[in-house]
């Protein structure tokens, strides 16, 4: 985590409030439900908006700290399934290649 | 009631050494004429060939799921170019498109492409194969589990499964059928390129699904619709500021 002055909230506030928005409607229960068969749990993205605008106000490191761990869960989260394939360390050699016919004019 | 489900799958395989008939031979039939790869640009398909084109190109440069998946392959070192990365072909059965991994190339099949909603999805679908290929060590041809892999992450994030489209298909479902949906579109797509049982890709298809039903790049969540898709690119355009802040 960045310790120094030049931290700021990994997200703008505005992206919190809007994704607590959408978690709360009606629209995104459905999707859920149909999706992973149980309701959506929202209160994190409203404790992450009440963390960034109080960094915003008062720089508070308690802010700083919760906004850190709930978006480094976030991201553990993400990662936690182990992958099918290897990842590649660079593009397919051949994907700007022309095609075969193009070589041959 | 309603046809066949349409499918869209990778592995045209063209360039394979043709010792065994492949499924994908008889789909993409331009695909795999010894040496022709050549676009279907005769007068008899000049009207549905146009109507691709035109649909593409309003594809590409509007839907948010593709402008994000675009953006995605541009980080990854493979920027798409309309006129080498995309062909539009008239193919045989209900297969909407393909990605041709041996000619890095997306098979959109113009005859079976209805209208500019069915571009979008099957544009989102072949280019979240081509972003696999992209960044990831994808056997197309020999691994079954990595092709299962493909197919079910396109199925999940595509809008393939999304409630209108199952309703349309009259498969009525609510808890939990997005996930059914994806295991079915999945093996359906499977089935569409390679010669095996209905129970080895159903089982292919199984084995893989923990993993790659949660695997949510480049988007970060499943894009239930254009909103969700905006969101997530927005996050992308974002993940400098992101991950040098947590």
């Amino acid at each position: 985590m960045a310790e120094c002055s030049s931290w700021q909230p990994p997200r703008p506030c505005e992206a919190y409030r809007a994704e607590w928005k959408l978690c709360r409607s009606a629209r995104h229960f459905l999707h859920h439900y149909y999706v992973h068969g149980e309701r959506p749990a929202c209160e994190q993205w409203r404790r992450d908006l009440a963390s960034c605008r109080d960094w915003e106000e008062r720089r508070s490191d308690e802010a700083q700290r919760s906004l850190c761990e709930s978006e480094r869960a976030r991201v553990q989260a993400a990662r936690k399934h182990i992958l099918v394939w290897a990842l590649r360390q660079s593009p397919p050699a051949d994907w700007h290649l022309p095609l075969p016919q193009e070589k041959d004019e | 009631m309603a046809g066949a489900p349409d499918v869209s799958g990778p592995g045209p395989a063209a360039g394979e050494q043709l010792q065994q008939q492949h499924v994908s031979c008889q789909v993409f039939p331009k695909r795999l004429a010894q040496g022709n790869l050549q676009q279907g640009f005769l007068s008899s398909f000049f009207t549905s060939n146009q109507k691709c084109q035109l649909r593409l190109l309003r594809t590409l440069e509007t839907n948010p799921y593709v402008k994000l998946l675009l953006d995605a392959m541009k980080h990854s070192g493979c920027a798409v170019n309309k006129d080498r990365h995309f062909s539009c072909e008239d193919c045989n059965g209900n297969v909407s498109g393909g990605f041709d991994a041996s000619t890095s190339q997306i098979v959109l099949c113009q005859n079976n492409i209805r209208n500019q909603a069915h571009m979008n999805r099957v544009v989102t679908h072949e280019l979240i194969h081509a972003f696999d290929h992209c960044r990831a060590h994808v056997d197309w041809f020999t691994n079954l589990r990595h092709l299962a892999c493909s197919e079910v992450r396109a199925a999940n994030l595509s809008g393939d499964c999304s409630l209108v489209n199952e309703i349309f298909r009259f498969h009525f479902g609510l808890k939990q059928h997005h996930q059914t949906c994806v295991r079915d579109r999945a093996t359906l797509s499977i089935l569409a390129v390679r010669n095996i049982s209905k129970e080895v890709a159903k089982n292919a298809v199984d084995d893989v699904f923990e993993s790659c039903f949660n695997d949510y790049e480049p988007f970060g969540r499943i894009p239930h619709n254009k909103t969700y898709a905006r969101y997530a690119h927005r996050d992308f355009q974002n993940r400098d500021r992101y991950y040098s802040n947590i």
